[in-house]
């Protein structure tokens, strides 16, 4: 419990980050399959966001908060706007939110049906969205804006 | 036939004499550049009237909170030129997801959602920040009819469907709010011109979203009356594209899966003509964004195999369906391809 009150502390004590400290890196074919498998045999959850979503926007410093309160939490957010924003714009929008704890990544121009197929072929771009994947387990899907209770309770879960 | 559609900020139409082999040099609507409203369900509209009558609404955003506003521009001249665009409707409350048709007398109906707490009928949870409600006007020449609340609460993001059940008897279809937040789609189909009918429940999807689906329904009403709908749900009882018909005098019919819902299938467009009746959609197999298509012949009791009228491998439109007394075409804008009028085969 100290220890995480220090943390805390720490980060807390940190600089506001300017716009050009977060690294946008370029999500496209095979990115999902990479990315789940560089994260695999630890909870991560994975937030699906975009600049022309309206309530993405809206939502996205709850994600900062939450990547504030619990640094045992592993945060990728991907920007899927069907079709790309500006880098210098994502970013903006990522510092203002308070989002630059997280990792970051956005679509990268390449025909967004086949991104959105990779990573459920259900999914029709719909955003939010946010996948939770356990550390062994079926990952679980939040389609929507979060109930950050629930995403709580699940980090709990993992930790347990 | 004619095309409308936005580029760099500006709304332009065009004629084609011969269903769409060339276009007249297109006219440019908008006098200026405006921020138009390009969300994924958001279209302009166009209609032609006789004696060189054309109307085109559109909506364009007001700020960055995605509140619109509805313009009508009109031409006498058979769409040469344009009079400059002005409000639908007044005040300063959002206005979106216009639709304008031409009713069998030729007479120009629109409908659109609009936030606006001073309309009669209008149900306000506080000044100034009503829910959006089923707005409706006719548009005749000497101008417009004052605006009327039909139904209300609507999904405020989602587009709406329109056809005529005969003269002066619009039908709208568009996604309503039930309680609970349960973005259920409806129909209000008109007694007469000024007499919005009840509010019809198409089906109990009850799908409930803190959010906005972007998706509003399709509907083609047939001639004997038929009204046809197709919708997409993302919960609730079910997940994907469905159809169903309300055969004059009858209710609504159990809903009817539309395609795979594991191909992102969306985006339904309907047409029906005498007896027979088109629904397209889109699906992805993977690579391709593909138009299925499939076809009635007995006013939706029975429907064909679907088929694939047409890919493209990258950024498309939704797509349109469109037809004359003897040809049903397919209309549609793609990245890669461009703009194609797609004849279907009559036959299948």
């Amino acid at each position: 419990m100290m220890r995480r009150t220090v943390l805390a502390a720490a980060v807390a004590l940190q600089p506001a980050p300017g716009l050009g400290q977060t690294t946008l890196r370029d999500f496209g074919r095979g990115s999902w399959a990479a990315l789940l498998a560089a994260k695999a045999g630890r909870p991560a959850i994975f937030h699906f966001w975009g600049l022309t979503c309206a309530p993405c926007l809206a939502e996205l410093p709850e994600w900062g908060r939450l990547t504030r309160e619990r640094p045992d939490a592993t945060l990728v957010a991907i920007a899927a706007d069907p079709a790309p924003q500006p880098r210098a714009r994502l970013a903006g929008a990522i510092a203002k939110a308070g989002l630059d704890l997280a990792e970051h990544w956005t679509f990268d121009g390449t025909f967004s049906a086949r991104l959105y197929f990779e990573v459920d072929p259900a999914w029709r771009g719909e955003l939010p969205r946010t996948t939770l994947v356990p550390a062994a387990g079926a990952p679980e899907h939040v389609l929507g804006t979060a109930d950050f209770n629930r995403i709580r309770a699940w980090l709990d879960r993992q930790r347990a | 036939m004619w095309l409308a559609w936005y580029a760099s900020g500006h709304l332009s139409v065009a004629r084609s004499a011969d269903k769409g082999a060339t276009f007249d040099a297109p006219v440019q609507v908008t006098p200026r550049p405006a921020r138009l409203d390009l969300g994924a369900d958001s279209r302009p509209q166009i209609a032609i009237g006789a004696d060189g009558r054309v109307t085109v609404a559109y909506a364009i955003l007001r700020d960055d909170r995605y509140n619109g506003q509805v313009l009508v521009a009109r031409s006498s001249d058979g769409g040469r030129h344009f009079s400059d665009p002005v409000p639908i409707a007044p005040g300063t409350a959002s206005q979106r997801f216009q639709v304008l048709g031409l009713d069998p007398d030729g007479h120009v109906f629109a409908a659109w959602q609009d936030r606006r707490d001073d309309i009669p009928g209008h149900t306000s949870k506080a000044p100034g920040h009503a829910d959006a409600a089923l707005v409706f006007a006719w548009l005749d020449a000497k101008g417009a009819a004052p605006a009327r609340v039909a139904a209300g609460t609507t999904c405020e993001c989602c587009r709406l469907g329109l056809a005529f059940a005969g003269p002066g008897r619009p039908v709208v279809a568009f996604r309503n709010i039930y309680p609970g937040n349960i973005r259920d789609h409806a129909v209000v189909a008109f007694q007469d011109r000024d007499a919005p009918g009840p509010l019809a429940r198409i089906s109990e999807d009850m799908w409930a979203l803190e959010g906005c689906p972007h998706q509003g329904p399709a509907l083609a009403v047939s001639a004997a009356g038929t009204i046809h709908a197709a919708w997409f749900s993302g919960g609730g009882t079910r997940m994907g594209l469905f159809a169903a018909r309300r055969v004059a005098g009858g209710g609504f019919s159990d809903p009817m899966p539309v395609g795979d819902p594991g191909r992102q299938t969306s985006r339904a467009e309907l047409l029906a003509r005498g007896t027979d009746v088109w629904l397209a959609w889109k699906s992805f197999d993977g690579e391709r964004m593909e138009i299925r298509l499939m076809r009635s012949r007995d006013d939706g009791a029975t429907w064909g195999p679907p088929r694939t009228v047409a890919a493209t491998e990258d950024e498309s439109d939704p797509p349109l369906l469109i037809g004359d007394a003897r040809t049903v075409w397919l209309s549609w804008l793609t990245k890669r391809e461009g703009y194609r009028l797609i004849a279907l085969d009559p036959d299948s």
